[in-house]
């Protein structure tokens, strides 16, 4: 089979979309802006609930695609329509013609220091989820190395759920993030007190409730319903967070010695100017818009455009890689469709 | 020149005299009622600016130079101060020039009311009159002035944007009535003294006149038609006068000599405020200046509209747009007679009866005069960042740094939170909850020692600038602040790379008239570009507390306008000095936004 | 028969009893308070929080729970900074509904 198809962006989505592809013996053309394959994923320490490395799942599914032909640092620069296909052009001087594209752009992780109040960029000691996983991969961060970590905190729903940051959206992964990294966290300071200040706990998923309890039971993490609103530092380089804790309708305050804020997921700002070229338009939540919402999520309304991932909203692990399969499926009976 | 009447009396001018009468009878009997609306204090402050050397002369000149030769039309748009002074001062000088001449000619008849507005009819030359040829001129010349102006005018109503305005208000019927009556008067006048220029007289533009008319109409006894014309059309202007908004040209007199007595709203609807609404000429510059009129949205709640509803007496609209405006001054800076929208605004949210009153007296503040009482020092200098900026950390972070870096002693009266400075409860008109605001935290500053207090939130600075009075102690905004310590060599600004543009914040610009420091500031610590509309037309960020009614989602658009005008230099860097300015653009901004603090602790060392 | 008392504590809130007219009338005013998802931000950033335990969060609960004297006792130490719009993550004008729910307050009675 000669059918030309492209992939925009090397996440999971991305990548579990090739080898499905290959499977089905296609050779599809992988594009990533970045200089490494896995997207946020690659970034991460351990993935729940099997608390299995990131880096394996990553790396299994770079073996699966080493007869893709895939392009690093490299990004569209422009998309013509032909008639049954598209031209696409790449910064690395490629000039591809496909049957099919598919759109896997992913997310961008809520830039923090926009929400001025939480500190971040300001005090020493405020950190964001993904740079806590960075540590955990790396051991390096001179917020944590050398600190006495005796306290920490998280504060779910950073620039989600949130009108004022733009972004009305759950982010659906931030709160069994906060458990897992709070559970992580105790592991490595295992004296610490850890709070987790969350507006509502939504744990949906497979074994989600599981991980709940044991960070209750087992990791003694405290659980605070209320939002924060205030972060301010001290003397000594601690932070202090103003809450109200709802349950007992009071206002709140604990000194920490470190903050980690769950940014959450927003739609990736290139990914909206890279759809536009196909005439891909975004939805009211600002992610990229499927056909419909219920049968159709892969699916766009321009011939030949596939999404898959968290390009749509918000998504796990498990969400991303069936929807990558479902997109190389409809892909495979479009192009049987145009014969 | 001789009288051609004995009588020195005709028919015609009676209509001119029953709106005369009515106009001067209407102005005076309103004028001493809004003296006496005036509190005691008021009253007797402004009667004796009446007879102070010093504000008669500044009255005198305001008043010719706004209500006759419009300076401050003239500077916004050429065209539109030149049709406003031609038709006043042209009118003025025909009306001097007129009693000057029956002075001179017939002093005898100078106690007749009319008879200077209609010399030309009543007298015929003589021999002797023509060495007076150059009143004439000037009247005739005058009088070509106000041609000009009414026909720029009729212009004006066709096509505003020649004029620089791009949307306007629409007249009543009776502006209208009133608006044509006074495009006749004059085209009439010249009418009427070209038919009589061949007895009385006239100069360049009668008399051609009267040579042409007599040439195609030969019979002089269109005469008397054209006089009766030119009184009645006086008769209905005058008339309907107090009922349009062309009273806004006897208000303006009156509102000149308050302002200049030194008053400020003290009731809603009566004494200074009503002087506001009928001074108001219903022109609408003010649309086009307000932030919320961005993309056609509430223009019908722009200050123009509140002084119509004002005096229509429409209490829900005049409830819907005093609670909804921003409080930031642009229709004042721009508005030719000053009508203060933002005071007007908050006196009419003062009127409101409210179930339910706040009272903070029960709040006990031992605690906060004791963490920062201390011995009286000249050098302390006490903190106040205020609520907002519990919000933007990075403006009181910045702020104890520069302090520290200027070796200041110094202390933050508000770090583990404080009380409210009572602006945003003066914005909405709770004066008496204010006043305990300002009560409590005057205490806990004196407690302080402190001789000088710095603010770095312009709204904090305007409450403590004008209704604290705090005795012995200086207080500075942290613009001026810091630009002391730099002049005084306690910091030193580096100039750094990347270009700023510098965000006038309404409450210090408009509010304060604190302009030059911050610029001065920032031209030390890098290039300066300037917004394409600064300063006194600075635009709100749309973040005002000044608002009541104005929700979140509604100023998106307002906050973007905002920052088009901003970024028009093409900055690298949005600087401000207000944490609610700088929260609210950062929220859309596509570059960095950062307060004049963390600038200028950026570029030091 | 009523004695005036019943053996249900007196603590327990009968949402059968209370009455909405004052919620009502406040949501006719400024309709985003329906939006409220008790987060708690505007008690937490609250100026008179500490003097008054002041919190819009409460306030709207409890005009809906049948507490308003407790409600009013918080209104009452309000000092209208605005902070509670600033940080609310609905984007409720909380500044404007606590204005008009002082000004509706005993609105029947005058």
């Amino acid at each position: 089979m000669k059918d030309n198809i492209v992939i925009i962006g090397g996440g999971i989505a991305g990548m579990e979309a090739a080898h499905q592809l290959l499977l089905l013996g296609y050779k599809p053309i992988l594009v990533e802006k970045s200089d490494h394959l896995g997207g946020h994923v690659a970034d991460w320490h351990k993935l729940f609930p099997d608390m299995s490395p990131a880096k394996d799942a990553v790396r299994d599914l770079e073996e699966k695609i080493k007869e893709a032909n895939i392009f690093l640092e490299t990004e569209v620069s422009f998309i013509n329509r032909l008639k049954n296909g598209y031209n696409v052009m790449f910064t690395n001087g490629v000039n591809v013609i496909c049957k099919a594209i598919l759109l896997a752009t992913g997310f961008n992780l809520f830039e923090a220091s926009r929400k001025e109040e939480y500190g971040y960029g300001i005090y020493n000691q405020v950190m964001t989820n993904s740079d806590l996983e960075r540590w955990f991969n790396t051991g390096d961060d001179k917020r944590i190395n050398g600190k006495e970590i005796k306290k920490v905190g998280f504060v779910h729903c950073v620039g989600s759920r949130d009108v004022k940051a733009g972004n009305p959206q759950c982010s659906k992964v931030c709160c069994i993030t906060a458990i897992k990294q709070a559970m992580e966290v105790k592991e490595f300071f295992p004296d610490a007190e850890v709070y987790c200040f969350y507006m509502d706990l939504r744990l949906f998923g497979k074994k989600y409730e599981d991980f709940y309890i044991k960070a209750q039971m087992e990791s003694g993490v405290h659980f605070i319903r209320g939002r924060v609103s205030e972060v301010s530092e001290n003397i000594e380089g601690k932070v202090i967070v103003k809450t109200e804790d709802t349950l007992s309708g009071k206002p709140a305050k604990v000194t920490l010695d470190l903050l980690v804020l769950m940014s959450g997921i927003v739609c990736n700002k290139q990914a909206v100017d890279t759809a536009s070229l196909v005439q891909v338009k975004t939805d009211s939540d600002g992610f990229l818009k499927s056909k419909d919402n219920i049968l159709n999520i892969i699916e766009t309304d321009s011939k030949g455009v596939f999404l898959a991932g968290t390009a749509t909203g918000p998504k796990t692990v498990p969400e991303t890689v069936a929807e990558a399969r479902a997109a190389a499926l409809a892909i495979h009976n479009y192009l049987v469709t145009l014969k | 020149m001789i009288d051609r009447f004995a009588s020195g009396f005709d028919p015609f001018v009676i209509p001119f005299l029953i709106g005369m009468v009515f106009v001067l009878g209407y102005c005076i009997v309103g004028a001493i009622r809004l003296v006496f609306q005036l509190d005691h204090a008021d009253r007797k402050r402004f009667l004796v600016s009446l007879i102070t050397p010093k504000t008669i002369w500044k009255n005198i000149k305001d008043i010719f130079l706004n209500c006759l030769i419009h300076v401050k039309l003239w500077k916004r748009n050429k065209l539109l101060g030149y049709m406003h002074s031609s038709i006043a001062f042209g009118w003025f000088m025909l009306i001097v020039l007129g009693h000057i001449e029956c002075f001179v000619y017939m002093p005898h008849r100078v106690k007749l009311f009319y008879y200077p507005i209609f010399f030309n009819y009543f007298v015929a030359e003589n021999e002797y009159t023509l060495r007076g040829a150059i009143f004439f001129f000037l009247m005739d010349f005058f009088l070509l002035m106000v041609l000009s102006g009414i026909v720029l005018a009729i212009i004006k109503r066709v096509r505003s944007r020649l004029f620089g305005m791009r949307r306007t208000t629409r007249p009543s019927l009776l502006d209208r009535i009133g608006l044509y009556s006074l495009w006749l008067i004059f085209p009439l006048r010249l009418l009427a003294e070209s038919f009589t220029a061949h007895i009385s007289g006239g100069s360049f533009l009668t008399i051609p006149m009267n040579m042409l008319f007599k040439a195609f109409l030969g019979d002089h006894m269109n005469m008397l038609p054209t006089w009766w014309a030119y009184s009645i059309a006086l008769c209905v202007f005058m008339c309907v006068l107090p009922f349009t908004r062309y009273m806004h040209i006897p208000t303006e007199m009156l509102l000149i000599p308050f302002r200049n007595a030194g008053l400020t709203i003290k009731h809603a609807r009566k004494g200074f405020a009503k002087a506001q609404v009928y001074s108001c000429p219903g022109c609408g510059v003010c649309i086009d200046a307000c932030p919320m009129s961005v993309k056609k949205a509430n223009i019908k709640d722009t200050t123009v509209y509140l002084n119509r509803n004002i005096r229509r007496g429409n209490e829900k609209r005049i409830e819907e747009i005093s609670d909804k405006c921003l409080l930031c001054g642009k229709c004042t800076a721009v508005c030719q007679v000053g009508v203060d929208g933002p005071q007007m605004r908050i006196a009419q949210r003062s009127i409101r009866n409210y179930g339910l009153d706040q009272d903070y007296t029960g709040f006990d503040i031992s605690a906060m005069k004791a963490s920062v009482s201390a011995e009286p020092s000249p050098g302390r200098v006490l903190y106040f960042a205020g609520c907002m900026t519990a919000l933007t950390p990075a403006i009181s972070q910045a702020m104890e740094s520069v302090f520290r870096k200027a070796g200041v002693d110094y202390a933050f009266m508000d770090k583990d939170g404080g009380l409210c400075c009572g602006r945003p409860v003066l914005m909405a008109g709770r004066f008496e909850q204010a006043r305990e605001l300002i009560r409590k935290n005057k205490e806990i500053i004196q407690a302080s020692g402190a001789s000088t207090l710095v603010l770095s939130c312009p709204i904090c600075y305007k409450v403590f600038r004008e209704h604290y009075k705090l005795e012995g102690i200086r207080v500075v905004h942290h613009t001026e602040y810091m630009l002391e310590l730099v002049k005084a060599g306690k910091l030193v600004l580096e100039k750094g790379e990347g270009s700023m543009v510098y965000h006038d914040p309404c409450e210090l610009g408009r509010g304060c008239g604190v302009y030059e420091q911050p610029r001065e500031l920032l031209r030390q610590a890098g290039e300066l570009v300037e917004a394409a509309q600064n300063r006194e037309m600075s635009i709100c960020c749309g973040g005002s507390l000044g608002s009541l009614t104005l929700g979140f989602d509604k100023r998106e658009d307002i906050t973007r306008n905002a920052l088009n005008n901003l970024v028009s230099g093409d900055p690298a860097t949005i600087v401000t000095a207000c944490p609610l300015c700088k929260g609210t653009f950062a929220r859309y901004a596509d570059r960095p936004v950062e307060d004049i603090a963390e600038t200028v602790n950026r570029h030091t060392k | 028969m009523d004695f005036g008392f019943s053996i249900s504590p007196s603590s327990t809130i009968n949402l059968d009893k209370v009455d909405f007219t004052l919620y009502d009338r406040l949501c006719e005013i400024e309709p985003d308070a329906k939006k409220c998802m008790a987060c708690g931000s505007c008690s937490a950033t609250c100026t008179a929080g500490p003097w008054t335990g002041m919190s819009v969060r409460k306030v709207i609960l409890g005009i809906q729970r049948g507490k308003e004297s407790e409600a009013e006792k918080m209104l009452k130490g309000c000092m209208l900074c605005g902070k509670c719009t600033m940080v609310c993550p609905r984007g409720i004008n909380t500044r404007h509904l606590i204005l008009s729910l002082c000004r509706i307050y005993g609105e029947g009675e005058r």
